[in-house]
């Protein structure tokens, strides 16, 4: 099975938020009237903690379900798909990065970018040749190596190649520098952006580190466009 | 990279639970199918051996009893028949043949049977098999012996061989004595025959009736001197019988196997019920038709049987909750790979079929590792067989039967995956996501 044709990234916003509410178990609610985030553009998520960034990025991948409104990716609001559409159209649309990488055990590396691939359709033949291209581009020098083989570096460049060999739409990175001195943060936030602009994706970054601001032309705080309120 | 190949990983990440998993799975489908094959093929060779007796009379206590001494060796009958019974039972039908057996001798544990030379030569212990000689002939002067198979192989017996043999059977050799006066000569070595034969070792009756009349006029001599108070020592010379001198108290059998006419190609006669109804009323012997209470004895095994099997059954359900025990036991472990595989794009059925197949692929392994375990435990228990109770159980499996097992056990692994499939189908994908502490 081939991959689909990727929609016209010119006709839509990369991201477009408007009325949504969502609903947190211990009684509080995260509404967020309207956000935007342009094809192609990056955008730091700066607020602290509990503030929503998170959720937000949980929201807009789809793994969490808001109450009302809507997220359109590309023009297609991802929380009117259900079940098995909604994955599709993720793993197709959006890349993820987390702090802690979320690599697969027991796989190489190229094996996870692969697996990324397979996931959402791409043939065994075009798996590895988008894998290996984005692992090349990367930097990885041994891409048959088990996971836990690699360093921590290396292994955020897999978590990298992983979200964007299959050239998303929106990449969401949640805290991707977090667990990084400040040195390998600056390498890592590089490393993104420059895969996030290569695959034509827009970029969002959740984070809490404050030296992350100067490489960010637009940067929001949570706060800015997003309440968290007590309900009844 | 497909779904096949995440679920080998998985399992090799878990290599020591799936290990042991596929071993339950693998031990439980070969004790089945072992147990399945052992049951047929142990019915069979039980059927061996009675071969074409219609009839077998004995002093023993019940019919199956007389069946088990007498064709099986299980024990020397213990009470005799006389000479003249046999004469009297022979002449009282026209039989096909009447063949009188004696046991009571065994040579080094392998018991000894006197009989005349029909029993090799008309006695077919598997029906239409007659016994054939590897080496040698057989015996057609006293103290000449021809050894079964077995009997031949575990104590490297030879055609020309002298062998001394010991009054009492089995375990009870220990407490008898050598007949060393008389050694036997190996005359000739049966082939292979897959019955209680093979271990046996035949020779004709005179040369038996004549070492126990020695021993017995031996005996009494001895007693003899003890009632005459002798008080020196006295050399006392085995006294040598001759087989003109034997009397009626030493021509004794334990067995007689009869064979009634019957029609070419039949082995079945119309008159063996008539003549077991007319054979029973004399009280002082036990008729027995071998294969009937061959019959009979399966039956009571197969209870025992049942339950081994049921016990199987058991371990084969086990092996499948262990698989389920197993994949819930690394639930946190998976449940975070399922976690990513949503985010990468993989729809909860997916994740959901991914469980199953894992738990179908220990199954399906289980069930191939447990057929070749079977294969090569059954050749195992055969030969074991042979060599402790003599007699051939050919472990052959049938092929319907495993392929049944071996479904079963793959559809019972797949069942237990259903539980930690439904878990990660239902697994909260941002909840796994959240890094680990």
């Amino acid at each position: 099975m081939s991959k689909a044709s990727p929609p016209n990234r010119d006709e839509h916003p990369g991201i477009q938020i408007s009325g949504l509410q969502f609903a947190y178990r211990r009684g509080f609610q995260l509404s967020i009237p309207s956000f935007q985030v342009a094809t192609g553009e990056q955008v730091l998520l700066a607020g602290s903690s509990g503030s929503g960034k998170s959720t937000l990025l949980h929201l807009i991948a789809g793994i969490e379900n808001a109450s009302s409104g809507e997220i359109r990716i590309r023009g297609t609001n991802i929380l009117a798909l259900q079940g098995g559409q909604r994955d599709l159209f993720r793993g197709k649309n959006i890349g993820m990065i987390f702090q802690t990488f979320h690599l697969l055990q027991g796989f190489t590396a190229l094996e996870n970018v692969m697996m990324a691939l397979m996931l959402t359709g791409y043939t065994p033949l075009q798996q590895r040749e988008r894998a290996e291209s984005a692992l090349n581009k990367l930097a990885i020098s041994d891409p048959h190596s088990p996971i836990e083989m690699l360093s921590v570096g290396q292994q955020q460049r897999v978590a990298v190649a992983r979200a964007v060999a299959g050239e998303p739409c929106v990449v969401l990175a949640d805290e991707p520098t977090a667990s990084l001195d400040p040195a390998n943060a600056r390498v890592a936030i590089d490393l993104i952006q420059e895969a996030a602009r290569a695959a034509g994706s827009a970029l969002i970054v959740t984070s809490h580190d404050p030296s992350l601001r100067e490489v960010f032309t637009r940067i929001v705080e949570v706060s800015q466009f997003a309440q968290t309120e007590a309900v009844r | 990279m497909n779904d096949i190949n995440i679920v080998l990983r998985s399992l090799r990440v878990r290599f020591l639970a799936s290990s042991v998993t596929v071993a339950m799975v693998a031990i439980a489908v070969a004790l089945l199918l072992v147990l399945m094959s052992l049951r047929e093929a142990a019915s069979q060779a039980f059927r061996r051996g009675t071969g074409n007796i219609h009839l077998q009379i004995s002093a023993d206590a019940s019919p199956l009893v007389s069946v088990l001494n007498g064709l099986f060796y299980a024990n020397a009958p213990a009470n005799p028949i006389a000479w003249a019974k046999y004469q009297e039972i022979k002449n009282s039908f026209p039989w096909l043949w009447a063949i009188p057996t004696q046991l009571g001798d065994s040579f080094r544990g392998s018991p000894v049977m006197a009989t005349t030379p029909e029993f090799l030569s008309n006695f077919e212990p598997v029906s239409g098999q007659p016994f054939q000689y590897a080496f040698g002939q057989g015996f057609a002067e006293d103290f000449q012996v021809v050894a079964g198979s077995k009997a031949a192989s575990e104590h490297g017996l030879s055609v020309g061989q002298k062998i001394v043999f010991t009054h009492g059977t089995g375990a009870s050799r220990e407490g008898g004595h050598e007949h060393a006066d008389h050694p036997y000569e190996v005359v000739g070595i049966l082939k292979p025959t897959g019955s209680a034969h093979d271990r046996a070792l035949f020779t004709n009756l005179q040369s038996t009736w004549i070492i126990h009349a020695e021993d017995r006029l031996a005996s009494a001599h001895s007693e003899e001197e003890e009632d005459h108070d002798h008080d020196h020592d006295h050399a006392h010379e085995h006294e040598h019988v001759n087989p003109e001198d034997l009397t009626d108290a030493d021509k004794l059998v334990t067995g007689i196997l009869l064979r009634l006419p019957t029609r070419p190609g039949s082995d079945a006669s119309a008159s063996i019920a008539a003549q077991f109804d007319r054979l029973r009323r004399d009280m002082a012997i036990t008729v027995a038709q071998p294969a009937q209470q061959i019959g009979r004895l399966m039956a009571i095994v197969g209870d025992i049987d049942w339950l081994f099997l049921a016990m199987a059954v058991v371990v084969l359900v086990s092996s499948a909750i262990s698989i389920m025990l197993a994949m819930v036991a690394s639930m946190e472990l998976r449940r975070r790979q399922v976690a990513v595989l949503r985010v990468l794009g993989a729809s909860a059925w997916r994740v959901f079929a991914l469980a199953i197949t894992e738990s179908t692929l220990i199954g399906l392994i289980g069930a191939i590792l447990g057929a070749i375990l079977a294969f090569g435990g059954s050749a195992l228990a055969s030969t074991i067989l042979a060599q402790r109770i003599g007699i051939t159980v050919a472990g052959t499996i049938d092929l319907r039967s495993a392929a049944v097992v071996m479904a079963s056990a793959i559809v019972l692994a797949a069942l237990a995956g259903i539980i930690p499939a439904v878990k990660s189908y239902r697994t909260p994908v941002a909840r796994h996501l959240k890094p680990i502490a």
